[in-house]
């Protein structure tokens, strides 16, 4: 009754202690409700899609000297696709993980700054649950930062660039529908990989109740992972790093695709979404909630 | 659950355990990917003549490449981690992944951090592909080009290419007369076996008998199955980890799809045609035509198709200095045998600065010389001989001395200092 009372705070939690019987998707869907619904995190989106647009039109009009660089933001004028390629790549190092940081700033230490912690909690569901719920929309929350990149960069690229056969990074073509498979694997490759840090944020979320001090933690955390990835003489860490092999998505673009980073990659995420996880939940479940 | 509820920090123990399990199988999962696998015992001989008669009619794998040699970190681009450039691959670390199929066929890839140098030989076609400069480079080589260079290639290594003079009967006397030409300077054995790329290999070590080499050893890792070369690995008396190894970190010997070997260029790419540096590279100098392209100076006519086929290794009995030592160096004396081997050698007068490189005029011209680097970042020393700089690395000394001589080898700077002390006076180059 007390989310309902506050309903510009927790629009979508009311209904839930009307109905908190069986499996149901309610709580996900209002977790997902109040993500979307949140201002701030509209404009995050918005700036997210931005970056490939202005990329792209930047390219668009100043694409004369298309050898310069090597990397995929010189492939743009090939192929539409390699505009949302190249904004994944900008984005990745920063703006996205930025994105997770938020997100997972507001997960936890939001709520218990806001005071809705303990209305949540009076929701008749697991600390448990409550906690792979939020985990479930954080994860979420990380294929629709991906997605706002990969669609409006994908749709602008091609409006701009056109779309057909895509070269790739070894010197061959792949045809059109093969290029799309490869970007749809690398939308679920960044996915898993900002997953992961959503785990990281989620954990660190339980440590406090302030819903900034979380996300500058994790912002923190990423850049500290940046930083000892670039020292060489820590190369025996960098395998270990969470953001070691998020770049490892162009190898993609290679034909054939190179699976022995991407692999490395998708095992370390995967370690860190579980281990971090489960530190979240023996903070959580343990976790006096006062606020 | 009611021991969390009675004592909740016992849930800390579930996350710690997690992690527990992953450290402990990756551990497990490390020491047996490096377990010394049982096999039945090889002699030195025998497994040399494996090399020989190893037939391999396809392979595609992983090779990862590490340099340690000891050179100061200078800012050659890219020579971090993760370059695609050619050139780049005398520092760090770099991956590599190679197909073949039988002699005519065979692609070479460097892989960078989103970028990709490709070598493709299809028949009588040589492509080779920059991704950074989206320039592809098409050669023409004699059909039969190769076949037999390239046979020797992955079935032998150069020690024992080079040394069995003259021509060998058998690939047995060839191993003999292989190890007889070795054993005064170099001490043969196979002590065991060891794992590359989760296949059990036996290992053959090469030994320095010379007290004063900086190589401790050179350890070629010989696929049990197939006696392909899996991995080489030079040891130096100064680091406890490879200065110098190349090898298999993953490897398939089936045939590779055709597809692998036909390159067309992609639209919008520069395609070049060049004037065949390969035609006369079939010598051991490496020598490099006047129509290479820029990407790689010097290198490519030598470019592994395994590791067993590696550039020579530096210090190694006939290969006495490293690779890229002057070509233009006038008369250069040569003290000291085997492992031991110091060449001293008057420089050009002109610039030193490029002397010291086979193909000056081939690197970019963008970008600082890291041979200059090099030189700044050399230690002053001197001597009887006078005085110079010495650049310590970890399996070769160089000592550049301030009257323009250049003394190198495999060994420490006082035995360096000794030849130069020993070894002619400067003249002026005529």
């Amino acid at each position: 009754m007390s989310a309902a009372d506050a309903p510009t705070v927790r629009p979508g939690v009311a209904p839930l202690h009307r109905a908190p019987r069986g499996i149901s998707t309610r709580l996900f869907r209002s977790e997902l409700a109040l993500i979307g619904g949140r201002r701030r995190n509209q404009m995050g989106l918005l700036v997210l899609a931005a970056i490939p647009i202005i990329m792209a039109i930047a390219t668009k009009m100043t694409a004369t000297d298309r050898r310069r660089g090597g990397d995929l933001l010189s492939s743009m004028t090939s192929n539409g696709l390699f505009v949302p390629l190249a904004a994944l790549l900008v984005e990745m190092t920063m703006f996205l993980p930025l994105a997770i940081a938020m997100l997972s700033g507001d997960a936890i230490a939001g709520e218990a700054n806001i005071g809705t912690l303990r209305y949540l909690l009076t929701v008749p569901v697991s600390r448990t649950r409550l906690l792979l719920v939020k985990y479930a929309s954080l994860c979420f929350g990380a294929l629709w930062g991906v997605l706002t990149v990969a669609v409006p960069g994908a749709i602008i690229g091609i409006a701009l660039f056109g779309f057909g056969d895509m070269p790739t990074l070894s010197g061959t073509t792949l045809s059109g529908g093969a290029a799309i498979g490869r970007f749809a694997l690398v939308i679920v490759y960044l996915t898993t990989c900002l997953a992961a840090l959503a785990a990281v944020g989620l954990f660190i979320s339980t440590l406090t109740e302030q819903p900034i001090a979380a996300a500058v933690a994790v912002m923190i955390f990423v850049i500290v992972s940046w930083i000892l990835d670039g020292v060489p003489q820590l190369d025996w860490l960098h395998d270990w790093l969470l953001v070691d092999r998020w770049l490892a998505f162009q190898d993609f673009l290679r034909d054939p695709i190179a699976w022995h980073d991407i692999s490395q990659g998708l095992f370390v995420n995967g370690l860190y979404a579980v281990v971090f996880w489960l530190l979240a939940w023996a903070r959580f479940a343990g976790k006096d909630v006062t606020s | 659950m009611s021991l969390f509820a009675r004592r909740p920090w016992t849930r800390w123990a579930v996350p710690a355990s997690a992690l527990a399990l992953v450290a402990a199988g990756t551990v497990a999962a490390s020491t047996s990917a490096t377990a010394d696998p049982t096999l039945p015992e090889r002699t030195p001989a025998q497994l040399l003549v494996d090399i020989q008669s190893a037939k391999v009619t396809g392979l595609s794998g992983t090779v990862v490449q590490t340099a340690d040699l000891g050179l100061p970190s200078i800012s050659i681009p890219g020579a971090k981690k993760g370059s695609a450039d050619l050139s780049s691959t005398i520092m760090g670390t770099h991956t590599w992944r190679v197909w073949y199929a039988g002699d005519t066929k065979a692609r070479l890839a460097l892989l960078g951090q989103g970028s990709e140098s490709d070598i493709i030989r299809n028949g009588t076609d040589v492509w080779m592909w920059s991704s950074t400069t989206k320039t592809a480079t098409h050669y023409t080589v004699p059909a039969n080009f190769g076949p037999k260079k390239d046979a020797g290639a992955i079935t032998a290594p150069r020690i024992a290419e080079g040394l069995a003079t003259p021509l060998p009967s058998s690939p047995q006397d060839a191993a003999d007369k292989a190890l007889a030409l070795l054993d005064p300077s170099t001490e043969v054995t196979a002590p065991g076996t060891t794992t590359v790329a989760g296949r059990a290999a036996y290992q053959l070590v090469l030994t320095p008998r010379a007290k004063e080499s900086l190589v401790a050893s050179v350890r070629i890792a010989v696929d049990a199955e197939t006696k392909v070369p899996l991995r080489v690995q030079v040891m130096s008396t100064r680091i406890a980890t490879p200065a110098f190894e190349v090898g298999f970190s993953a490897v398939d010997f089936g045939t590779p799809d055709d597809h692998t070997f036909t390159f067309t260029p992609p639209p919008g790419t520069t395609v070049e045609e060049g004037t065949s540096p390969l035609a006369g590279a079939g010598d051991k100098s490496g020598a490099v035509g006047k129509g290479v392209n820029p990407m790689v100076p010097g290198e490519n006519p030598r470019l592994p198709a395994t590791p067993g086929s590696q550039p020579p290794v530096p210090g190694m009995p006939g290969v006495p200095a490293m690779p890229g030592v002057p070509a233009g160096l006038a008369m250069p004396s040569i003290s000291g045998t085997g492992w031991a081997t110091v060449i001293v050698a008057t420089m050009p007068k002109s610039s030193p600065s490029t002397s010291t490189d086979a193909a000056p005029d081939a690197r970019p011209a963008a970008g600082p010389n890291p041979l200059e680097i090099i030189q700044g970042a050399m230690t002053p020393v001197s001597g009887s001989w006078g005085s110079g700089r010495v650049l310590e690395g970890t399996i070769f000394t160089a000592i550049i001395t301030d009257d323009g001589r250049m003394a190198i080898g495999a060994v420490g700077s006082d035995t360096l200092q000794g030849a130069l002390a020993a070894g002619p006076i400067a003249r002026p180059a005529e």
